[in-house]
């Protein structure tokens, strides 16, 4: 079925691992290509903010397989490549180096690259963004030598690397121009206990305020908030965001649209390519509409879906989308669809904190998050797996078995 | 009785409750024995993931989850049944002589 088809993956991060294994397993026999910018095999990113910006984690431990892994593939390993030009029509990609790489199949895993901020200063030395291994080695480089920190943004990233500098012992000042970080994909009650865990973790917070410009003689040395505060810093972090990385498609004929198209199978608007991760803009079939997802599990499994449809064995992709953030002592995790909703439920202790938040539409579970009850996630991607539709009163009830109620859920639809 | 080659004592069978996930370890390093439906087996202690002691998570249909981020790994084989975890649990052949187990010391 596959014949000798060749297959070109494009990216380095966990899509790009899922799909290289997968289009073996599932007999893929043509050759197949990884094509990265970066300077090693796939690896996990998202240690980068955790465990390798702390210096718990070497380059090794934080890749997925060693190069051998790919050898033993039969896939060939192409790094430290960027792609500058692509030509749908031949099926071929240009390197930097002007060499071209022929393609029957091709899949973008090129992931997303963050937001820059373009204000007055940001282009000191001393300023950080963190997306790759070059970016993560630099911070820390930089982090080594610092004592004041400054954060600009509270959304994931941007809290993780504040507790990290926590953990390094730095001072940290946390700037987001939301008056409850994370508001938004967390609601108002977890961005607030998040907020408070921050606090008591002694990071300065800045809410609802902005940078309106950094200043220093070369290197960064202070940040001028938008209220007229002096922040002093010697390193800048800024987490503000990410948009998928498409650059080189753009008017390729590729449809993109706030990341490329693709269906649940993971094909795009044109025969023969694909993509997967957080490059993708996706269509889920059971919620019926698009969404992009950032996270390390819809990258495993979007990139094994395109896989599979590539090598002729498609099977739609259609998952209750879950990530974890790990802060300090908290671990939060969240399994759901993204809002909007009408109600929150939380069950247990927001002071601890130890609680779980049910967000509820016409009283149907459609995510569930935890901070520090790992246990109850499990019950809950049921309840939202069932779409289950649930007394508020009883799911707040401490009494309340979560088990019971799980078994018990039946699919409304 | 001496250990057969390549395998340790670590347990007496008989001290195993059945459904639970017992820790030991073998030079250091940390392992877990699971028991169910009368049925033995012996894995690697911590999550593949993210550093996690799996002896503190639970058991269900076979699948044991990882306390930390839920990662499930098939009990019987080591394979990932649920993200976040990408890489098996190594899995290790026991045997039970004269009432004790015995774990090799080399994963399959």
């Amino acid at each position: 079925m596959a014949g000798r088809r060749s297959c070109v993956i494009l990216g380095g991060g966990v899509a790009a691992y899922s799909a290289a294994n997968t289009l073996r397993s599932t007999g893929f026999d043509g050759p197949v290509t990884l094509v990265s910018a970066e300077p090693i095999p796939p690896y996990d990113r998202t240690a980068l903010s955790k465990g390798f910006l702390q210096g718990r984690q070497t380059v090794e431990e934080i890749l997925f397989k060693p190069a051998e892994h790919y050898e033993g593939l039969g896939i060939e390993l192409r790094l430290g490549h960027r792609v500058t030009a692509v030509a749908v029509d031949r099926r071929e990609l240009t390197l930097e180096t002007g060499e071209r790489v022929p393609f029957d199949a091709l899949l973008i895993v090129t992931g997303a690259e963050p937001v820059r901020l373009h204000l007055p200063g940001f282009d000191l030395d001393g300023v950080h963004y963190l997306r790759s291994l070059t970016d993560a080695q630099a911070l820390g480089h930089d982090l080594a030598r610092a004592e004041r920190v400054l954060v600009v943004g509270a959304g994931f990233i941007g809290a993780e690397v504040a507790a990290s500098a926590r953990a390094l012992g730095k001072q940290v000042t946390l700037v987001d121009p939301l008056p409850v970080p994370l508001a938004g994909p967390l609601g108002q009650e977890m961005g607030s206990i998040l907020a408070e865990v921050h606090r008591r973790q002694g990071v300065d917070l800045r809410l609802g305020r902005r940078v309106a410009q950094l200043r220093g003689h070369r290197r960064v040395e202070q940040a001028l908030l938008d209220d007229g505060e002096l922040v002093t810093c010697d390193v800048v972090v800024t987490g503000v965001g990410v948009r998928p990385t498409v650059g080189v498609f753009e008017g390729s004929g590729l449809a993109i649209e706030n990341g490329i198209l693709v269906d649940e199978h993971g094909a795009t608007s044109l025969p023969g390519i694909y993509a997967a991760g957080d490059v993708t803009n996706w269509w889920h079939p059971v919620i019926g509409r698009r969404m992009r997802v950032e996270h390390f599990d819809n990258a495993v499994q979007q990139g094994e879906a395109a896989a599979r449809a590539i090598a002729g064995d498609p099977r739609p992709y259609a998952p209750v989308p879950y990530f974890w953030s790990d802060q300090y002592d908290v671990n939060l995790q969240y399994v759901g669809y993204p809002g909007p909703w009408d109600q929150v439920i939380l069950r247990g202790d927001p002071t601890v904190p130890s609680v779980t938040a049910f967000y509820l539409r016409q009283q149907v579970v459609e995510a569930v998050v935890t901070i520090n009850r790992p246990r109850e996630l499990r019950l809950g991607r049921r309840l939202v797996e069932a779409r289950a539709r649930v007394d508020p009163a009883t799911l707040a009830d401490l009494s309340t078995d979560l088990r019971t109620l799980a078994q018990a859920a039946r699919p409304t639809a | 009785m001496a250990a057969p080659e390549g395998f340790v004592a670590v347990k007496r069978y008989e001290d195993i409750p059945e459904g639970a996930i017992v820790p030991f370890e073998v030079e250091g390093d940390e392992r877990i024995l699971v028991k169910l439906n009368g049925n033995l087996y012996a894995l690697g202690g911590i999550c593949t993931h993210e550093y996690a002691e799996l002896a503190e998570g639970d058991l269900e249909d076979s699948i044991l989850y990882c306390p930390l981020h839920g990662s499930g790994f098939d009990v019987q084989t080591g394979r990932v049944t649920s993200l976040p975890a990408t890489q098996p649990l190594p899995v290790y052949d026991l045997r039970v002589v004269d009432g004790i187990v015995y774990v090799a010391r080399e994963p399959r």
